[in-house]
């Protein structure tokens, strides 16, 4: 059954539930449409959108599903104009998470928090133009003077990079949890999960 | 056409609708007419003509379907789909594409015509439908009935010999109703074979040869059209269906209206367009109103702005002598969605309808569960219930949290006579009480539970009325007069 | 609510451009406002390339979002010009955030709301399946599409029966309202979705044929003027790597 081509059923759900984690994504971020708040996206998104995630996994049966919905993500991130990014990013991060859901048979519940964690870093592509080409950056803004690449430095220094990179993934695992729980709580007595 | 052989079908998760052990034959170009209470199994057999069943709701199924001569449940569903299309009863979910012209294609373009072909096919299509006006529209901008009629030249641009409807008209108006019997009329007079599963049967006349009815998934009726017509009203309503003829009003004990609720300054527009225009109108506090009009008439605005939900709406209601201003419109009125799915959110019934109320007096909670027959289900999720059962908690949800005026958003839309005839009640039982709104299209739910009429055109209120005797004609005219000239032109024929 | 989302207004086209253009010109956008990249001798690039959005959108008729951007663009600007000597501590530093992410994402977000606003779903799907793109990206994307303004609207629908049920920010129940918001929009959503999924498989989708597409699209004079105003960046950008320029 694991290796059964994808069905029109199939490619069906991964666009509605694409469309239902966007309009999630989308509504955080109008929330947080603040640049100081951004951040803060890295992990508000994930978290949120870990709960139609979860109950999207419930639907997952053949290879391909989630891999397919972290590239639409990506592209969806393109015609937005969030930039290419986090179709990069998630070309490589939603085959991963294919894989760890796929190794746990698209069954074991712990597997499929990770894969929710794994999932989740697309949203972190998001970030890598204001940490690409920095030098260069600045290199072609020397007029603004010695201050304004100290200050700008400060306030987007290398590192956080690894950590944005980290919140997104624990965000997926948080929404991961908090998704099952629902799942627990609503989704399978309503009967659609 | 269409063989059935000693089929049974149970649904996995254990739905309704379950088929033991069915033969039936239809020949081709014959229109069959499915009927029977919900839950009956005349869904399941659409979708096992299809082929939805085995390959989308899984189940075991046992016995032979052929279409044509091929086994439907051996054959992929992209292959069905060249001899069987088919129209479902939601307008509004069986669009795959967002504009018309592409939604014509889509059917044509999966079977991977030629584009030259798909082209004359929406062609013909759209004339043979008189929809050119249609193209190249948005589909979220059509009505019910125009989004029908567009499915239906979707699935006759592909071309298919056996048609299959499943409770096509349930969301559709009088109007509506009667373009889908001209589209019948079509496939018919092409030779086409027809099966299609209704619950209203007035429009069906002279369209349909045959009427199986259903019973617990089983065959209970194999008549012809001809001699279900001649059934007396009585037998129909037995039967649990929706009768032939327009019912007859049985016009309700009008009680003496004392109050009223007043209305000011009810406007809103949308860009330039006036979508409600009400200077001031009193309502007859504790009255059931139903609410009618055509497609636009500013029914839906009417009850948004009336329950505080638009925000640009700047009118005011006086109940007892007290003004009443948009924020707190929220919390006098109440409106039970035709989905209500949208609004519960709790994990049990009893949590649901606990939630909002300020101050809880003893019992009360109790008291309404018991009303509304619900005290057995306090611990269910709401989602797990069905639609009748969601409503009453809806309802018990809005008597609890003190609501005075309620609106009803299409209570009944695809529900059989059964299941109308209990919303019914339960809208009489709230009579007297608190004041309902009723938006509908059903004339039958009308006559049995409404003491007054609004009636709404182009956002203004175009008359007020009790459903008195002296009354009735207006009513009729308004939902009757498009059936009657039909039937009355055809009746020659048969 | 982006319910709207590639819900083109027909008669509000402005410029017609292939969906291809408008891929390119997006990605030009990504790479050189939002990532940044350039020599030095290119540091007016951004500021040129910020001004496409504007024209586009402007052409297209949407002048309040155009004005909006372009006046927020340029107070961010001059106020981080004229005011940023002048200041120190934290108020700089906000101030200059705020530039930063201003100047770098707005110009190509804009660019993405003229895509998003000016195509219709079936042009982009002829323009992937152009591509070349696979089936199993192009179905579920189309869906997507469709789906966008059936879950808005039963965002909205869900937040109307939230707030007569006196469910609201700053209430009691504010704790659960994710819960309370996120449940039924995913029922009603799902139950839709299997509506929806019947309805597109009994009219053949999935098959084994390759699909048609009816829209016709295609290249312009002005798309060869776009395509050419993209593709002067990535020129420079080969010549400085080059060391000629």
């Amino acid at each position: 059954m694991k290796h059964e081509k994808l069905k029109g059923k199939d490619l069906i759900n991964v666009g509605i539930f694409t469309a239902i984690y966007f309009v999630v994504v989308f509504a955080v971020a109008m929330l947080g449409y603040i640049p100081i708040l951004m951040v803060l996206m890295c992990i508000l998104v994930p978290i949120l959108g870990g709960i139609p995630f979860m109950l999207f996994l419930t639907k997952v049966k053949r290879f391909g599903m989630i891999w397919i919905m972290s590239i639409l993500m990506g592209l969806l991130m393109l015609l937005t104009g969030m930039g290419y990014y986090a179709l990069l990013v998630g070309l490589i991060t939603g085959g991963l998470a294919e894989l760890c859901y796929k190794s746990g048979g698209y069954r074991s519940g712990a597997k499929a928090i990770l894969t929710s964690g794994i999932f989740s870093i697309w949203v972190w592509g998001n970030y890598i133009p204001f940490f690409i080409n920095i030098e260069k950056y600045f290199s072609t803004r020397q007029e603004f003077g010695q201050a304004y690449i100290d200050a700008m430095t400060a306030l987007m220094p290398m590192w956080m990079c690894p950590i944005l990179l980290a919140s997104a993934f624990a965000g997926g695992l948080i929404g991961g949890v908090a998704g099952k729980a629902l799942l627990k709580k609503h989704f399978v007595k309503a009967g659609i999960a | 056409m269409v063989e059935l052989k000693e089929v049974s079908f149970r649904y996995e998760n254990g739905e309704n609708g379950t088929l033991s052990n069915l033969s039936l034959s239809i020949p081709r170009g014959q229109c069959l007419l499915l009927c029977g209470e919900s839950g009956c199994g005349k869904t399941t057999l659409t979708r096992l003509l299809n082929g939805l069943i085995p390959h989308y709701y899984e189940g075991t199924l046992t016995g032979q379907v052929l279409v044509d001569g091929v086994e439907v449940s051996q054959t992929e569903l992209f292959e069905t789909a060249r001899h069987v299309g088919s129209v479902f009863q939601n307008p509004r979910s069986q669009f795959f594409c967002v504009d018309t012209t592409s939604e014509l294609a889509f059917g044509c373009e999966n079977l991977g015509l030629p584009e030259a072909v798909v082209r004359t096919r929406i062609a013909q299509a759209a004339k043979e439908f008189r929809m050119e006006a249609l193209l190249g529209r948005s589909i979220f901008n059509l009505s019910g009935g125009e989004k029908q009629k567009v499915a239906c030249a979707g699935i006759s641009a592909m071309e298919p010999e056996l048609f299959v409807l499943d409770e096509p008209t349930s969301n559709l108006d009088v109007e509506a109703i009667e373009d889908l019997r001209q589209t019948l009329r079509r496939w018919k007079a092409k030779g086409k074979t027809i099966v299609i599963a209704e619950h209203r049967l007035s429009w069906l006349r002279g369209i349909c040869d045959r009427a199986v009815y259903f019973r617990e998934g089983q065959v209970e009726l194999d008549i012809s059209m001809e001699t279900l017509l001649h059934f007396p009203p009585e037998r129909l309503a037995r039967l649990g269906l929706r009768g032939l003829t327009p019912t007859q009003v049985a016009l309700p004990a009008c009680q003496p209206v004392c109050d009223t609720i007043e209305l000011r300054d009810f406007f809103l527009s949308y860009g330039s367009q006036m979508a409600l225009d009400i200077p001031a109108l009193s309502l007859p506090a504790g009255a059931a109103i139903a609410v009618i009009g055509h497609n636009g008439a500013g029914k839906s605005t009417f009850s948004r702005c009336m329950c505080g939900l638009e925000r640009r709406f700047k009118g005011t209601v006086r109940i007892n002598g007290t003004e009443i201003k948009r924020r707190q419109l929220l919390k006098i009125c109440y409106m039970v969605m035709q989905d209500v799915n949208h609004q519960l959110f709790c994990e049990t019934v009893e949590e649901e309808v606990r939630l909002g109320i300020e101050a809880e007096a003893p019992g009360a909670a109790s008291s309404v569960l018991e009303e509304l027959d619900l005290s057995g289900l306090a611990a269910r999720h709401p989602m797990s219930l069905s639609g009748g059962q969601k409503q009453r908690t809806a309802i018990a949800s809005a008597l609890l949290a003190g609501k005075k005026i309620l609106f009803f958003d299409e209570p009944t839309s695809g529900l059989d006579f059964r299941h109308m005839e209990q919303v019914a009640q339960r809208l009489v039982s709230l009579r007297g009480r608190e004041t309902t709104l009723i938006i509908t299209h059903d004339p039958e739910l009308i006559a049995r539970c409404c003491t007054h009429i609004l009636h709404l055109e182009h956002g203004k209120v175009l008359d007020l009325y009790p459903l008195t005797e002296e009354n009735i004609g207006k009513f009729r005219a308004f939902f009757y007069s498009e059936a009657n000239k039909n039937s009355l032109q055809e009746e020659p024929a048969h | 609510m982006q319910g709207r989302i590639l819900q083109a207004d027909v008669e509000r086209r402005g410029l017609v451009l292939d969906p291809r253009t408008k891929l390119l010109l997006l990605i030009t956008m990504a790479t050189f406002v939002l990532g940044g990249a350039g020599s030095r001798q290119m540091s007016f690039l951004p500021y040129a390339l910020s001004l496409l959005p504007v024209i586009l959108l402007l052409s297209a008729r949407a002048y309040k979002a155009a004005l909006i951007a372009a006046a927020v663009y340029i107070l961010a600007e001059s106020a981080f010009r004229l005011a940023g000597p002048l200041l120190s501590g934290p108020v700089y530093f906000i101030l200059l955030g705020t530039r930063g992410i201003l100047t770098r994402s707005l110009p190509s977000l804009m660019m993405g709301a003229y895509v998003v606003s000016t195509t219709t779903v079936s042009e982009f799907t002829a323009a992937m399946l152009r591509l070349h793109l696979s089936e199993i990206i192009i179905i579920p994307l189309s869906v997507m599409f469709r789906f966008f303004p059936t879950v808005a609207d039963e965002f909205s629908s869900i937040n109307a029966a939230m707030k007569m049920r006196g469910i609201a920010l700053g209430g009691r129940h504010a704790g659960k309202i994710v819960e309370y918001r996120m449940v039924p929009l995913m029922t009603c959503s799902v139950k839709i979705g299997e509506e929806l999924s019947a309805a597109a498989l009994t009219r053949g989708l999935g098959g084994n044929v390759r699909r048609t597409n009816v829209c016709e699209i295609g290249f312009h004079v002005q798309d060869t003027i776009f395509a050419a105003l993209c593709l002067l960046p990535y020129g420079a950008l080969a010549l400085s790597a080059a060391g000629l320029w």
